[in-house]
């Protein structure tokens, strides 16, 4: 009986604030939903058999950890906007005679209710989507995928326990608010807090130059290795900045705008200015929190969105040829007719006719600091300036045989001289010289190169330099190499033999990788491989597509999903804003018309503020993600994507998208902050 | 000729859907002087603030006119209204409406910036009337600092800035405390004795005994009018005690 009627005055609590409860309700359960997604997908047995699927599971649970933070931060923030909304209801129970015990107690029904809601509703979708995010996740991977639904239990037992231990902490939190209060405090603490702003200098200021410093640095990062860390300190002081402008900043320039007589009092800026100054007092630490969300969801979705697209590019720049088999040798003197014989007889054999496209050469790869013509071999760039590292050069040094074979040419060059390639702009100089060493002269360009190269490390700029008497030359320079204070093998010599394999798919191409493998090694067992070869490597694109893909498809996936929840975040972070909004401007809205104000002239002012104030987030994660860029350009080089327009078009892309979704929110919410308003009237009319 | 002048008033409100109809004034007429400071009176429910809201333009009558120094009010186009509002009337409310994200000085700046008043102009006109209003202290504090009568004296200034041709007042005492109230209505007889037309509506007898002429009403129409004469606060505090006790009891009053 009694139980009941608690039961029934929380049921009925949240039905009259079902403008709060429902979007509160609906976001828990669709972080329930996410979260179990997640961990489902990382515990379920389809990682076990699948390729990649270690890392996929690692990814997966990563995001999971997110998640899981976020949630705790987010359901503690949004409970306690509930609470303080509450409080007054509760204030009014108290006077009417309810003690704090009741009233925790129908505390105790809501989160109950509210929990019960987020685990079932969030479960079941969860088990519902789960299988489509299975076909989704599995098709970025690249992978094939059975249709048959399965539950995980383990990710059931994951976010059962997990949510239920978030919503204990948050009851026990509210309970210990409801206790700590006075009953008249509770009926008032909605309009408590009207202190007006004071604009904090120090921070304001300290928030410009925090986020000029951590631009600067995410602009000027030029090693992406370094970079990491050094973004990782720029991304903080990112998020603090921005907290401090929106909190501080704001509220500082309102009070800079007010100062000035001329500006502050005029009808279109007086009203807007003051109250702005209370609204982002107020709406600060929120909005920070929108604008952080916003840029991590923009960051996250354009590079990872940015490799995945890019990346069947990618592997053609890493894996040139669908399959190659690489053989180093100690010496140039080693590159015999015998040894590419022996490659391009067990790559037939291993092909069995389906090759085609079949190139082999051979290169002496260095490299080092590079200027004025002259090439100083070295291996470690690490203590580099940045401006050092601009001169690291990668170079080829190839028979101009070699070239004449693979191209259809004959160039007809003297000893000591050179026809020169550049991976960036066209090499200038008449010489190239490796420093004391040999100094050969550069008898013509060449704008292409006659085989596929590895182009994926541009990071630096690489040269090729074809040699009519390369056997000579190549020796004199690995003998430098050899005896240079930098170490051996500094310069390595091999040939390659790479073809591709149309018409067959990767997992009949990752066979014939296989077959060759054993080829090479039966031959290594009965003696029959050249003593030339030191060591044997093979690159299949099909085994790197579907290694690639698996983490890449599976950090896009996870990136999706948590842009989903931290767009749902941001969305209901809008809708509390703009309810709260409305609330406190029912009364200033009367009082502005009674003081001769029209209609149209409140409403576009409170129009422009309300704007102002949600899409000023927007604007500042814009301006983050651009400033983001240099360093998002150069993480996702690093991982083999060289692909500028791709990444520009993924940025725009996704900050489009997000704008529209971000716009459609402000729209919905903002007829609901419209409606609160013009209740006024409403009630009077009561 | 009358600055204000109230014909054949009536006002009926209709709930959302038209199912409720409320009648809050019949047929009120009744027309006040330049000068005049002008009390009206009437039980809670009377239809005193519906009166008030129609004299200002913040409502539109059923039926009647209202004639605003020979403006008719209803045939002012929409957009001039604020305007009209904001220059040629003064409001004070029970509930002082002052906004509180505003100093107390740039609340009774507001109705002159919307006017577009240049800030040197503002802070000349400020300047006395804070003074006499005794508020030149208050004037950078934000309304939740100060108390309920220093509330109401900026809520008058407010009103006052614009140099309106008619104050109109709700019920100004209503949230008062007695020496508040005594304060406030001293302030009015004050601005009234140097030209300023009140009309104001209350309950309470002690407001309306300083006016220099009241009027009751009782179901939506003006029953009856007391003029001050020669009488002092006392006497005509006397006799509208005494013809409150008549309506009471239900009688006419000769
Ligand atoms: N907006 C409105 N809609 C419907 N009825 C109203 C409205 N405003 C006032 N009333 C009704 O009109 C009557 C007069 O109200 P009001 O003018 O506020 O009286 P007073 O100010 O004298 O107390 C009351 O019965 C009140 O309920
Ligand atoms: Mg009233």
């Amino acid at each position: 009986m009694k139980t009941g009627f608690y039961l029934r005055l929380a049921i009925d609590g949240m039905r009259k604030n079902r403008r709060l409860y429902l979007p509160y309700l609906l976001t828990c359960a669709g972080m329930v939903m996410v979260f179990y997604i997640l961990t489902g997908l990382a515990y379920s047995p389809l990682m076990d058999s699948i390729r990649g699927g270690m890392t996929m599971k690692v990814i997966l649970l990563l995001g999971t950890i997110v998640i899981a933070v976020f949630s705790l931060l987010f359901l503690f923030y949004t409970n306690s906007f509930l609470i303080r909304r509450r409080n007054r209801e509760f204030g009014l129970y108290n006077i009417l005679g309810m003690n704090k015990g009741d009233i925790s107690r129908i505390l105790l029904w809501e989160t109950l209710l509210t929990a019960l809601f987020a685990l079932v509703v969030g479960l079941a979708c969860g088990m519902l989507l789960s299988k489509l995010a299975e076909l989704f996740l599995l098709h970025m991977a690249d992978e094939k995928a059975s249709y048959a639904l399965h539950v995980e239990p383990k990710g059931l037992l994951a976010a059962v326990v997990f949510f239920g231990a978030i919503f204990a902490v948050l009851l026990v939190v509210s309970l210990a608010r409801v206790r700590l209060s006075k009953p008249l405090d509770l009926l008032k603490s909605e309009a408590a807090g009207e202190k007006p702003p004071k604009a904090n200098w120090v921070f304001a200021v300290a928030g410009a130059i925090i986020l000029g410093a951590a631009y600067y640095l995410a602009v000027t990062i030029r090693q992406p290795l370094t970079a990491l860390a050094v973004f990782f300190i720029a991304v903080i002081m990112v998020i603090v900045a921005t907290y401090l402008l929106f909190i501080a900043g704001s509220v500082a320039l309102c009070k800079l705008l007010q100062k000035n007589r001329g500006y502050y009092y005029k009808a279109a800026h007086f009203v807007s200015v003051s109250s702005m100054a209370f609204r982002m007092k107020r709406n600060g630490a929120g909005l920070a929190s929108i604008c952080i969300l916003a840029t991590m969801v923009l960051v996250m979705l354009s590079s990872s969105g940015c490799l995945y697209f890019g990346g069947e590019n990618a592997m053609r720049g890493i894996y040139p040829y669908e399959l190659a088999i690489s053989a180093d040798s100690a010496s140039p003197e080693d590159c015999t007719e015998t040894l590419r014989e022996w490659l391009l007889a067990v790559s037939r054999e291993a092909a069995q006719g389906s090759e085609s496209d079949l190139q082999i050469y051979t290169k002496l790869e260095t490299g080092g600091m590079f200027r004025d013509g002259e090439l100083e071999m070295e291996r470690f760039y690490e203590d580099r300036s940045a401006s050092e590292l601009e001169n690291v050069r990668t170079v080829y040094i190839l028979p101009l045989s070699d070239y004449e074979r693979l191209s259809g040419r004959s160039a007809a060059l003297g000893a000591d001289e050179a026809l020169v390639w550049s991976s960036g702009k066209a090499y200038e100089g008449d010489t190239f010289a490796v420093k004391g060493c040999r100094k050969l002269r550069v008898a013509g360009t060449l704008s292409e190169l006659p085989f596929r190269s590895e182009e994926y490390r541009s990071v630096t700029t690489s040269y090729a330099v074809f040699v009519p008497n390369w056997e000579e030359v190549a020796s004199e320079i690995a003998e430098c190499a050899d005896s240079g204070q930098t170490g051996r093998g500094l310069a390595t010599v091999t040939t390659v033999c790479g073809f591709d394999l149309p018409g067959l798919d990767g997992e009949e191409q990752i066979e014939i990788e296989n077959r060759l493998i054993d080829i090479v090694e039966a031959d290594m067992i009965d003696g029959t491989i050249p003593t030339e070869v030191a060591s044997v490597s093979y690159k299949s694109r099909a085994d790197g597509r579907s290694d690639f893909f698996s983490v890449y498809g599976s950090l896009f996936f996870i990136g999706i999903a948590l842009s989903v929840v931290f767009i749902a975040a941001a969305a209901l972070i809008i809708y509390y804003k703009q309810l709260s909004e409305g609330y406190e401007d029912q009364s200033r809205f009367d009082i502005m018309q009674k003081v001769g104000m029209t209609k149209r002239e409140i409403r576009s002012t409170v129009n422009s503020q309300v704007r102002t104030v949600f899409f000023a987030p927007l604007i500042l994660a814009g301006v983050h993600l651009a400033f983001a860029f240099p360093f998002v350009q150069k993480i996702i080089r690093l991982f083999g994507v060289n692909n500028l327009p791709l990444l520009i078009i993924t940025s725009c892309l996704c900050f489009l998208v997000f704008a529209v979704f971000y716009v459609i929110v402000y729209r919905g919410t903002a007829r609901t902050y419209y409606s609160i308003v013009s209740a006024v009237g409403e009630r009077r009319a009561v | 000729m009358s600055i204000l002048e109230v014909r054949d008033l009536k006002k009926i409100y209709t709930s959302r859907f038209g199912t409720q109809k409320v009648e809050a004034l019949r047929r009120v007429t009744f027309s006040v002087e330049r000068g005049e400071y002008v009390a009206v009176m009437g039980e809670s429910g009377s239809g005193k603030t519906t009166l008030l809201n129609l004299l200002a333009a913040l409502d539109k009558p059923t039926a009647g006119t209202v004639y605003l120094d020979g403006i008719d009010l209803a045939r002012l186009p929409e957009k001039d209204v604020a305007a009209f509002r904001r220059d040629q009337l003064g409001f004070v409310f029970q509930e002082f409406n002052l906004l509180d994200t505003f100093t107390v000085e740039d609340n009774i700046y507001l109705p002159l910036v919307l006017a577009g008043r240049p800030h040197g102009e503002m802070a000349a006109r400020l300047e006395p009337l804070a003074r006499e209003l005794g508020i030149s202290e208050l004037l950078k504090k934000y309304p939740y600092e100060i108390s309920g009568g220093q509330k109401q004296r900026a809520a008058v200034a407010r009103a006052l800035i614009t140099e309106p041709k008619l104050l109109l007042a709700d019920e100004p005492t209503g949230a008062l405390d007695s020496r508040s109230t005594d304060e406030l209505l001293s302030l009015f007889a004050e601005v009234n004795r140097r030209g300023q037309t009140i009309v104001m509506v209350t309950h309470s007898v002690k407001a309306a005994s300083r006016a220099s002429r009241v009027l009751f009403i009782r179901d939506g129409e003006v029953y009856h009018q007391l003029y001050r004469g020669g009488d002092t606060n006392e006497q005509l505090y006397q006799k509208i005690s005494d013809t409150l006790t008549v309506l009471a009891t239900g009688g006419d009053v000769a």
